[in-house]
């Protein structure tokens, strides 16, 4: 019998690898002529984050009150990663300066692998939300990747945006 | 388990940045996902993400190639590799593996088929809708779910090889495949001699050439034959970790001659020439030696200057230094030291010049200790220890840490750094008592060598169970264990 996916959630992995072939993907991509590899990660991490949803929930409910809270914990289990988050207006800023996704500079590569990050955290956000269904939750979109070690910042900042329950 | 896999594994889990695996095996599978999306082409899909396993592999091995130098390098070492290489490469335990060996006629080496039972990378492939790649479309011969992961290894062990100077490489492939409706994870490992390997990568060349898609150029390259060793290299030869139990046994006279064969060989000098350069220098020859040891330390795999770019392990490493400066010669008696002294003075006798020899006995042993712990504190400053900054003693730095608290307005770094202070505490406890197993060796070595003999009170001292050496295992396990949650 082989490990299931509950199991595989409580296991830890090191990702050097996984993180530089993110990076390949991206010129595989960009050789093939595909442009569009910011929408191609997002959307990576959107799926990521519907699987993760089925072994994990980290609570029923996101509102404006807790929802740094839930970002934080949501990047401490996946990424094992500590964050700073700030809100300002509608704008969530999430810093990371231990990304799991972007470690290295690439002149080669004009995008960051936090984009991953980007889709799978708007997503888990919203998945929660959805479930709930209760009028005060809010949802998350993915707006920008604002600094990235892989594009030679010192750390990473992913930029979301807060919609309210009613605007989805 | 043996000391180097217990210590490749604590390294990569310490020194690697970790996420949860179900995150990494979901990334896995979207990057195979993305890469059908552009080839809908299931089984050349599949190759494609076995290159993106080697090229990533072979770029984590070529930023960390000191570490891959630890490892023995013959091919037929691939069953003892490839528990670390499995760890290395997914930073997950491996579970319960069988493997048979294919005699291979008049070669030096067989093949190796390798049964892994439980594979994370297919864990419950299917039973989410976003696990779309239809591996049924695949072809029996075409690899499966870990091709990529199987790349990854083949990289890894072949990077060893190379790094190693061996003429020989090893293929590895997928055979069979969980996700595929096999019992278990098999993968072939082909051993290859550089005519072989030169074929394989040409054939290689070629499969990239005819592909519809594009393949950047492969990570395979050809068996150096007439590859220039450098002096660490060679010197590796010579001490390894296997070797260890070898060199414990070692007369004085026999390591003697081994110093004297080796610097005849490498540096073409006569071992008396040799020392004659550090005539009226003894006491910077001392310097140098604890200078060499650090840094010989330091050549197996970055083992010192890579902990020591974080600096709060610089720091605590700092302490546990200058810890140790001050109370050696409080733990081990003076007599002891002149005895090591003594020993020194033996060892040179015969490869230095007398006169050497005679100013280098006029040492105390005090003097000894002093120049190599100045030499050594030299090469811990190179690697990165700043002792400039340190305070006086490790509660000042604590003291230090803590006022920085009170600083910070966002109360989560407070919270955090509250929640790793006890974790280093507990890292400074343990590296004190490591220093106090260490210290008090000598007087372990001297009772156990009154009822026993040398020889039978070194093995004893050292043993795995008891002695030191099982000590100082348990100790760096903790050590490791509070480093990896500080990091988190």
């Amino acid at each position: 019998m082989n490990y299931t996916k509950a199991d595989v959630f409580q296991a830890e992995a090191t990702m050097n690898q996984m993180r530089n072939a993110i990076y390949h993907l991206a010129r595989f991509m960009d050789k093939n002529g595909k442009t569009d590899q910011i929408k191609r990660l997002r959307r990576m991490g959107r799926n990521i984050a519907r699987t993760i949803f089925n072994y994990w929930k980290p609570i029923y409910m996101v509102t404006v009150v807790n929802v740094k809270d839930v970002i934080s914990t949501i990047y401490k289990k996946i990424f094992i990663s500590n964050v700073a988050i700030e809100i300002k207006d509608d704008l969530i800023s999430v810093k990371e300066n231990n990304c799991a996704l972007c470690k290295y500079h690439y002149e080669d590569v004009n995008i960051a692998g936090c984009e991953i990050t980007l889709g799978l955290i708007s997503e888990f956000i919203s998945l929660i939300s959805k479930k709930s269904k209760d009028i005060s939750s809010i949802y998350l979109e993915p707006y920008k990747v604002e600094q990235s070690k892989a594009l030679g910042h010192a750390s990473c900042i992913q930029v979301y945006k807060i919609k309210s329950g009613g605007a989805l | 388990m043996g000391t180097f896999k217990w210590l490749m594994k604590k390294i990569t889990k310490v020194f690697g940045h970790s996420t949860n695996a179900l995150f990494y095996t979901s990334l896995y599978r979207e990057i195979l996902n993305e890469i059908n999306d552009i080839t809908n082409d299931e089984e050349q899909s599949i190759k494609i993400l076995r290159e993106i396993g080697k090229k990533a592999a072979f770029e984590s091995c070529e930023r960390h190639s000191g570490i891959f130098k630890l490892m023995p390098g013959t091919p037929n070492k691939v069953l003892d590799y490839f528990e670390i290489l499995f760890s290395v490469t997914l930073g997950m335990e491996m579970g319960e593996l069988s493997y048979e060996e294919i005699p291979k006629e008049g070669a030096k080496y067989n093949d190796y088929v390798l049964n892994i039972k439980m594979d994370p990378m297919c864990a419950g492939y299917g039973d989410d809708p976003e696990d779309t790649f239809d591996f049924s479309k695949l072809s029996e011969d075409s690899e499966g779910c870990s091709a990529g992961l199987a790349g990854m290894l083949e990289s890894v062990a072949n990077f060893i090889l190379k790094i190693k100077k061996s003429d020989y490489r090893i293929g590895i492939s997928e055979s069979k495949c969980i996700v595929k409706g096999d019992d278990c994870l098999q993968l072939n490992c082909k051993v290859y001699d550089h005519l072989e390997w030169k074929e394989f990568i040409d054939s290689k060349a070629e499969e990239r050439r005819t592909s519809d898609f594009y393949f950047e150029e492969g990570v395979e390259t050809e068996v150096e034959q007439e590859a220039k060793l450098d002096f660490f290299d060679k010197l590796q030869e010579v001490i390894t970790l296997d070797k260890l139990d070898e060199l414990l046994d070692e007369p004085l006279e026999s390591i003697k001659q081994k110093v004297a064969d080796l610097i005849r060989d490498k540096m073409n000098l006569e071992p008396e020439k040799f020392f004659d350069y550090f005539r009226n220098y003894e006491d910077d020859m001392m310097r140098i030696i604890g200078f060499i040891l650090v840094h010989l330390m330091n050549e197996y795999g970055g083992l010192i200057e890579k902990p020591l770019k974080s600096e709060t392990i610089a720091k605590v490493a700092g302490y546990a230094f200058k810890h140790l400066k001050e109370m050696v010669l409080l733990f081990i008696p003076l007599d002891v030291v002149g005895d090591y002294n003594q020993l020194f003075v033996s060892f040179l006798d015969g490869l230095a010049p007398p006169e050497m020899v005679e100013n280098v006995r006029q040492f105390s042993g005090k003097d000894t200790i002093t120049y190599i712990f100045e030499g050594a504190q030299i090469a811990f400053e190179n690697l990165g220890i700043n002792f400039s900054e340190l305070g006086e003693n490790i509660w000042e730095e604590l003291k230090r840490e803590r006022e920085d608290e009170l600083v910070p307005s966002e109360q989560s770094m407070m919270e955090r750094t509250q929640e790793k202070f006890p974790r280093v505490i507990q890292i400074i406890q343990e590296l004190v008592m490591l220093l106090n197993e260490i210290l008090t060796l000598p007087i372990r070595v001297l009772i156990s060598e009154s009822h026993y003999g040398i020889k039978s009170a070194v093995k004893s001292v050292v043993s795995e169970e008891e002695g030191l050496y099982g000590s100082v295992r348990e100790r760096m396990d903790n050590i490791f264990d509070q480093i990896q949650e500080i990091r988190k």
